[in-house]
């Protein structure tokens, strides 16, 4: 697991939490969220889903700066799985393994030559796919 | 992901690269998504949110020019995009995309955001 950098986490403004719903539909939903001094993460309770203790989610914190001529900088995000606990009305959200990215860390460029091995794959499972 | 709506059809459409290809192969184990819109920077919806939840197909039998299609909407969201455009030689995988259509089946949607109550819900 890529070891979570709460002080990365806490320039974030808002959290999205997703899990997937009784109808088998991703259900996401954006809250606020801090992080206190213990680092346990405490996420304000959405009112849908009305039932979050022992879940098992994923939280998305993700930023973006609108550029004056279209587009978008600063581009940064957090994806973060693991469990959602209520205990007397607190949400608290225990983390298990993230992903990340942040263009100020990682250009662009270097973010896609980073992931060139999913393209290989995806690639090759098409070429095996025509080939069926 | 960068959506794009279709009036026409009434669907969405998003483009990934295959270097970015995790959701797509997703989609094809389950073609059940969402799409949320809750960032006004990026939304263009005031500080509303909306969730669409709704059936993809991914589309990868055109990995170089099926998205083309969806050049006009891309540019409109990121006009610095026709500069990676131009080196295209160069960023050869990012330009190898899978087009992922979603038509819409629930819309969720919080006025002002304000999650803390419950969405409006629409059927299509």
């Amino acid at each position: 697991m890529t070891s979570l950098d709460y002080h990365r986490l806490g320039n974030f403004r808002y959290a999205i939490i997703t899990l997937v719903g009784d109808d088998g539909f991703p259900f996401s939903v954006s809250t606020d969220f801090k992080i206190m001094p213990d680092k346990k993460i405490v996420l304000q309770k959405p009112a849908q889903p009305s039932k979050l203790d022992g879940k098992r989610v994923n939280v998305l914190f993700n930023h973006i700066t609108g550029l004056p001529g279209g587009g978008y900088g600063d581009r940064r995000y957090m994806l973060v799985w693991g469990t959602t606990h209520e205990h007397h009305g607190t949400l608290t959200f225990e983390p298990e393994k993230v992903s990340e990215w942040d263009e100020k860390i990682l250009p662009f460029d270097q973010y896609c030559a980073k992931t060139a091995p999913q393209g290989a794959k995806y690639l090759g499972k098409l070429q095996a796919s025509v080939e069926a | 992901m960068l959506p794009f709506y279709l009036p026409d059809s009434g669907k969405f459409v998003v483009t990934s690269s295959i270097l970015f290809s995790k959701k797509a192969e997703n989609v094809k184990q389950n073609p059940k998504v969402s799409l949320l819109f809750s960032n006004p920077e990026g939304s263009k919806v005031g500080k509303h949110a909306v969730l669409v939840q709704g059936i993809a197909h991914a589309d990868d039998s055109d990995l170089d020019h099926g998205w083309e299609k969806y050049l006009s909407y891309w540019r409109k969201k990121e006009p610095y995009i026709d500069a990676y455009l131009a080196e295209r030689e160069k960023f050869g995988w990012f330009w190898k995309r899978i087009v992922v259509q979603v038509e819409p089946k629930k819309i969720l949607a919080w006025k002002n955001g304000d999650t803390s109550k419950s969405p409006e819900v629409f059927g299509v």
